[in-house]
């Protein structure tokens, strides 16, 4: 007890210090750290609500505690589990995919040696970023629609019979990571292409005179100098592991319940389950189960990482 | 020094944190107070002559909140409204609009903000009933037969008993009457010159109509069908004259012709299994699109690309003004027509509203005045509306302006026929109004609420298999033969018989006091 007051006393004598030293430095922050705490650490009282059977009268702290009521319609059928995976899975897929196509697009585009020819491809790979998903569904039904979708008119004038492709819940968490691709990686490319352009064209000048080809140069200078980026990014998405893109699901497979045990995630399942009811403790609950699982995966990854090389880590 | 410092950083990190807290509980504690005086106050002003006494020597704005986009029009509207208002009663409105795009976050949401505003839409589509259980509107007990006597005096007793939860007014139910009434609405243009018999009463007749628009019009889809949810076995189960257990539950079903009706599910129906079978034919031959569920298209019949549609009277009848080359046509199928819930749209009064009582008798003003109805309703005559010799509306431009969304105001008596309303309407709903006999069928039970406050995990997991496994099963995607059996598995699983045993017990609760 004795010793602990002291060390606190310690740490303490040590941050006035501290802020003593760095009185400007500390006046800069501190709008920072003000915002930080009254839009992302004051509402987290908030989450109480997910233990409140919530009353319009009562208000969020007036409210009855029920327990964790609030939290069993989401594992009442067992389905708890399955969005749960298909969440995660889902993400992992997207997180590879995108991640792995943006990387090569900022290789191919840095290696280009037309200018108009670079600007002109990057553009287009670029512009999907700024369709939003609601034109994205129309596209996809149109493609898939059995009667008059493309996929089916193709068929047909090959002389193939037409396929169901909303009866195949298998094909679609392709279909679901191939137009996440088509749409994500044009925009994380421009980040990878920032890390290529900052690499010292000198290395390449010198690796060149000694021989390397291009595809070596690739190998051994590229992707190395690289490598801190991509790690960033991948840590910076598994922090949203839990939450899938709404709008992209929501969009692509809509109410189609013959897809759902294949496309359904936590947040397309929590948004149908209550949209009948307005019960405010319900989705409370359901975002604090994403927000802790979210918290137990970053810190696992986080830790593993530290573990293999500590300057990657995130803190 | 400066650890004093900190501790009034933290001091000041608290009091912020508790400032928020009491934001959020205002919204309860001065309500009270409002209430308690509102009571005192009416409680006197009952004894004596009543709504005389209402104070409008201070001019008020009564803030309304409605579920619509705004109209560009609006503006106008206001200005001749809030003329007359100021003169009759001391006081301007202003509406607030939530707009399509948005209700559904933002209209619970108006509750917990803590916001000012007197007036607000509710419906059973924006659980009204659910809302009021947990406490989100003023209770009306003394404010409305005070401050709105001949409003009060002319609800009738199952709109009151509709209003009432957990035994207080939470809404003033429209002075309005809507029908149970469903039914195929259809175009009779594209039968033209082939030998349909003409007749639509039946499914059968449904599969006959269908049959010839496949052939002599296979562009058109013959039944219009998109992502939301399918009618056609609720149609089905109403011309069987089953009633549904509440807007929210349309897989609980009771008979209503029955003397203690027991409450089953759509799996226990005998007639399901055949109903399904006829349903795979009808995707089989193509009477909606394979695809239908991820399709997002909501307007198919009224831009030509659908033949048929499965909705009520209001529909036929909105469809039909702006239709008319269509020669639409509707058919009631429901077999035992009965009024709405009263509730389907109604008004409320805020928790924190200032001015209640003066919102009450705007209310009473408008369902009793028919010139502050035109100008709520219908705006400037002359200008966003006109009026024709039969004493029927014209609104001269949709576009900017199109009557009020406060629907809730309907007023029976007071209210026009929009020009071009299809007599066969009118004779349609004189029809159901004429049959309709208290007590019996399902006009029973239309003061029946279910109470779902205990219920709640289990109608949530229930809605979601419903839509995952149902209705891919009555349109027939999926095999009847297995998939009904893997459909009432889910159900089970998701607490489908805790529901069915809560609602036969209101259910018994409602049928004994009716005795």
């Amino acid at each position: 007890m004795e010793r602990k007051g002291v060390t606190m006393g310690k740490h303490l004598s040590n941050f006035t210090k501290e802020v003593k030293k760095n009185k400007a430095l500390f006046i800069m922050a501190a709008p920072a750290v003000l915002l930080v705490l009254v839009f992302a650490y004051l509402p987290m009282s908030g989450l109480i609500v997910a233990f409140k059977n919530y009353r319009y009268d009562l208000g969020v702290f007036g409210s009855d505690w029920n327990g964790l009521a609030n939290f069993a319609y989401l594992f009442q059928s067992g389905t708890g589990w399955l969005i749960t995976k298909n969440t995660i899975l889902y993400n992992l897929l997207n997180l590879v995919t995108s991640q792995l196509l943006a990387v090569l697009i900022a290789i191919f585009i840095t290696e280009m040696n037309s200018k108009i020819f670079k600007k002109v491809s990057q553009s287009i790979i670029f512009l999907p970023y700024f369709i939003s998903w609601v034109i994205v569904g129309v596209f996809v039904y149109n493609i898939f629609n059995y009667e008059t979708g493309i996929l089916n008119n193709l068929l047909a004038s090959a002389g193939v019979d037409p396929v169901n492709v909303y009866s195949m819940p298998g094909v679609w968490p392709w279909i679901i990571c191939v137009f996440n691709s088509w749409k994500w990686c044009g925009y994380n490319s421009v980040i990878y292409i920032a890390a290529i352009t900052g690499v010292d064209s000198q290395i390449y000048e010198a690796a060149s005179i000694d021989g390397a080809n291009i595809f070596k140069r690739i190998r051994y200078i590229t992707i190395p100098s690289i490598k801190p980026t991509v790690v960033t990014m991948l840590l910076l998405q598994v922090g949203r592991i839990l939450r899938g893109d709404f709008e992209m699901f929501y969009q692509i497979v809509g109410n189609n319940g013959q897809l759902f045990d294949a496309t359904d995630v936590i947040d397309t399942y929590v948004f149908r389950s209550l949209l009948q009811n307005s019960n405010i403790g319900m989705t409370a609950a359901a975002s604090f189960y994403q927000s802790v699982l979210c918290f137990v995966i970053i810190m696992v990854v986080n830790t593993v990482i530290k573990h293999i090389d500590e300057e990657y880590a995130l803190f | 020094m400066k650890r004093k410092g900190l501790r009034k950083a933290l001091a000041a990190a608290m009091a912020m944190a508790l400032a928020a807290g009491t934001m959020s509980g205002c919204g309860s504690a001065p309500a009270k107070e409002n209430n308690a005086a509102a009571e005192g106050t009416s409680t006197s002003q009952a004894t004596s002559a009543a709504a005389g006494k209402l104070d409008t020597s201070k001019e008020v704005e009564l803030v309304m909140y409605v579920i619509s986009d705004r109209p560009a029009g609006q503006d106008a509207v206001d200005e001749n409204l809030n003329k007359l208002l100021k003169e009759k009663l001391n006081c301007t409105l202003k509406i607030n609009w939530i707009g399509w795009a948005e209700y559904a976050n933002k209209y619970p949401l108006l509750f917990t903000s803590g916001e000012q505003f007197d007036m607000a839409y509710s419906a059973t589509w924006l659980n009204f009933v659910s809302l009021a259980q947990k406490g989100a509107f003023k209770s009306l007990d003394e404010l409305w037969p005070t401050y709105a006597p001949n409003n009060f005096a002319a609800t009738s007793e199952e709109a009151k008993q509709q209003a009432t939860i957990s035994d207080h007014y939470y809404c003033v139910p429209a002075l309005h009457a809507t029908y149970n009434a469903y039914g195929p609405l259809y175009r009779t243009d594209i039968m033209e010159g082939t030998d349909w018999d003409g007749k639509m009463e039946t499914f059968d007749d449904i599969e006959k109509y269908c049959d010839i628009v496949k052939e002599t019009h296979p562009e058109m889809e013959p039944i219009d069908q998109y992502s939301t949810a399918p009618e056609l076995q609720y149609l089905y189960m109403k011309s069987q004259g089953m009633a549904e257990l509440s807007n929210g539950v349309r897989y609980l079903w009771y008979d209503p012709s029955e003397e203690n009706p027991k409450v089953f599910s759509n799996y226990d129906y005998e007639g399901t299994p055949a109903f399904l079978d006829k349903m795979a034919t009808w995707n089989q031959k193509g009477f909606f699109s394979k695809s239908a569920l991820s399709d997002t298209d909501s307007t198919k019949i009224q831009n030509g690309k659908a033949a048929l549609k499965i909705h009520n009277t209001e529909t036929y009848k909105g469809l039909a003004i702006s239709h008319p080359e269509y020669k639409l046509a509707y058919s009631n199928m429901e077999k035992s027509v009965a009024h709405l819930p009263y509730t389907q749209d109604c008004m409320t009064i805020s928790n924190n509203s200032k001015n209640p009582e003066r919102a009450m008798a705007f209310w009473e003003l408008l369902t009793s005045d028919q010139e502050v109805y035109d100008a709520f309703m219908y705006g400037v005559e002359g200008t966003s509306y006109k009026l024709n010799d039969k004493g029927q509306f014209e609104i001269t431009d949709p576009d900017v302006y199109n009557t009020n969304a406060m629907w809730a105001g309907v007023t029976d008596s007071l209210n026009r026929d929009q020009n071009g309303t299809p007599d066969s309407y009118t004779t349609m709903i004189d029809g159901f109004e004429a049959g309709i006999k208290s007590g019996e069928g399902k006009e029973k039970y239309v003061g029946f609420t279910f109470d779902t406050s205990g219920v709640e995990t289990e109608i949530a997991a229930c809605g979601n298999v419903q839509q995952q496994y149902w209705w891919p099963l009555e349109l027939g995607y999926t095999d009847a033969s297995t998939a009904l059996a893997d459909y009432q598995s889910k159900m089970e699983t998701a607490g489908i018989d805790k529901i069915k045993e809560e609602a036969q017990k209101q259910l018994d609760a409602f049928v004994a006091s009716q005795k």
